[in-house]
């Protein structure tokens, strides 16, 4: 019986422990989550309506630092995992205070999402229906993988990566790069407009748009393609400035 | 026997009601007396007179009548009653009948325009008012937290084909002020249409000085050169002085700068 409690009270120790380390709040009333980060950052879905943020086995606060808030640009740390987390009217503003180490974020799969990355960090964000605006400003890579909602992507000089699942609203998406490639996997019977455009790189589909073979994908030459699939439908606009461009049938 | 007229027997004479007997014996007593003679032509012509003054109507009488009649109804029914030959009488009812179905149709026609009109106006006032209602929507998709939304709202310029100064404007801003790169890249794309616009070539200018997204610079750099827009020689060159902008966006300005100086 001893032996039991103590079990017990060491169960019970080892939850408070971790529900310490990660950070949960409530998403009741919050229509958009704006996540700013200079490092990698990893978003999932998770079916509780809370934004929970990992805070990772690794990080520990200098011994120094004991009793003290760290403070960064975005905001003082009010969740003791290195984050400020601040809501703003139905917007709750999601900073990452810390310059190194990633970090992992988990939300409900219908939330409107918004990250930037300011620094190398790259950006991943996996399985999500609701709106997504990725920015990666400068030397960050985007993958957005099993979306279906509208995208509107940028990268600077990584690359920017999406695969989706079946698009069945009609915002547009629009994803861009300077100096990345964009790689754009899109099932073969989604209706669409598609407009891609690049300056110095080049355009390679299996999609059924004006084209000469190349290597199995073709190289589409002409800086600015527009084709409807399908049909036609959402608006899909792809461009990049020095990259080549990438759009496959899934 | 003169004293023995025969007056009485006058009028039966003359009926041939008389007897062959009796008929001879008067036809003697006239012969010899003149009184009855004289009584005789009197009656005689009073008979005739009287066969004329009430004759039997006979059928041209009737209708002799009955026309007399229709007239004087005509007379009496119509106020002005235009002369007719009876014989014009049915080109002109076929006259009339196709003046009346002319007249029937011209109403119809007319009526059928004003409508035409009224539903022609009603139509531009609905087109009015859908392009008003255009507008508001695009503007205020403009106005959108999802950049998804202001995209959309940006790309409803497609919709236009006179775009009023409040849309150049209001994509003038989202090129000059929005957060999202590519928001500001789609409304670079949609003012390209409207470059002949001084609106449009000023806030390139002033996107230019500004702009930090590489891919946007060159967009506006190229836009401008196409248009041979002398005002972009000073921010190209202060491009080409910034350390942080571009190898690439240098590059090209190089390329292009001594096209429009």
């Amino acid at each position: 019986m001893r032996k039991f409690t103590f079990i017990l009270m060491a169960l019970f120790v080892a939850t408070i422990a971790k529900a310490q380390n990660d950070y949960t709040k409530s998403l009741n009333g919050i229509q958009w989550v704006k996540i700013e980060s200079k490092t990698d950052i990893v978003i999932k879905t998770h079916s509780s309506n809370e934004l929970l943020i990992k805070s990772g086995p690794e990080i520990k606060t200098p011994e120094r630092a004991k009793g003290l808030k760290l403070v960064g640009e975005g905001g003082t740390d009010n969740t003791n995992v290195g984050f400020s987390v601040v809501q703003d009217g139905n917007t709750l503003i999601v900073y990452n205070l810390r310059k190194s180490k990633g970090a992992e974020i988990h939300l409900p799969a219908s939330q409107n999402i918004a990250v930037k990355s300011t620094w190398n960090g790259d950006i991943e964000i996996d399985g999500f229906s609701g709106e997504i605006e990725a920015d990666a400003q400068l030397n960050g890579g985007i993958k957005i993988h099993n979306v279906n909602g509208p995208v509107t992507a940028n990268s600077l000089n990584g690359q920017l990566e999406v695969v989706f699942g079946k698009v069945k609203q009609d915002s547009p998406i629009s994803l861009y790069s300077t100096n990345g490639a964009v790689d754009v996997s899109l099932p073969s019977n989604t209706p669409a407009n598609l407009a891609l455009s690049t300056l110095n790189g080049n355009v390679y589909t299996d999609f059924e748009v004006k084209a000469e073979d190349k290597d199995g994908l073709k190289s589409v030459l002409g800086r600015n393609i527009k084709a409807s699939i399908n049909g036609g439908g959402v608006k899909i606009s792809m461009k990049s400035t020095n990259g080549n461009m990438y759009l496959r049938k899934k | 026997m003169e004293k023995n007229h025969v007056f009485d027997q006058i009028p039966d004479y003359l009926d041939g009601n008389l007897s062959k007997s009796d008929r001879a014996a008067f036809e003697k007593h006239v012969e010899q007396c003149t009184d009855c003679q004289k009584e005789l032509e009197e009656m005689k012509t009073f008979f005739n007179v009287f066969e004329e003054e009430v004759p039997t109507p006979s059928n041209r009488l009737k209708t002799k009548f009955e026309a007399a009649l229709e007239q004087e109804k005509n007379n009496q029914g119509k106020v002005v009653q235009m002369e007719s030959k009876p014989s014009a009488n049915w080109t002109s009812n076929v006259l009339k009948i196709a003046a009346s179905i002319a007249l029937l149709v011209a109403a119809f026609q007319m009526g059928s325009l004003f409508q035409q009109r009224k539903a022609n106006e009603d139509i531009a006032q609905l087109q009015d008012e859908t392009n008003q209602m255009k507008q508001t929507a695009m503007l205020s998709l403009m106005e959108n937290q999802s950049a998804s939304k202001r995209i959309q709202g940006v790309n409803y310029i497609e919709e236009f084909e006179q775009p009023d100064a409040a849309i150049i404007q209001a994509l003038a801003n989202r090129l000059l002020y929005d957060e999202n790169d590519n928001v500001r890249m789609t409304a670079f794309e949609a003012l390209a249409k409207f470059t002949s616009s001084e609106t449009v070539k000023n806030t390139y200018i002033e996107a230019l000085e500004q702009e930090k997204n590489p891919s946007i610079q060159v967009a506006i750099i190229q836009a401008l050169v196409q248009i041979q827009e002398k005002k972009a020689a000073e921010p190209m060159k202060k491009l080409l002085e910034k350390e942080d902008t571009q190898p690439f966006i240098k590059d090209q300005i190089r390329a292009v700068l001594p096209s429009i100086t």
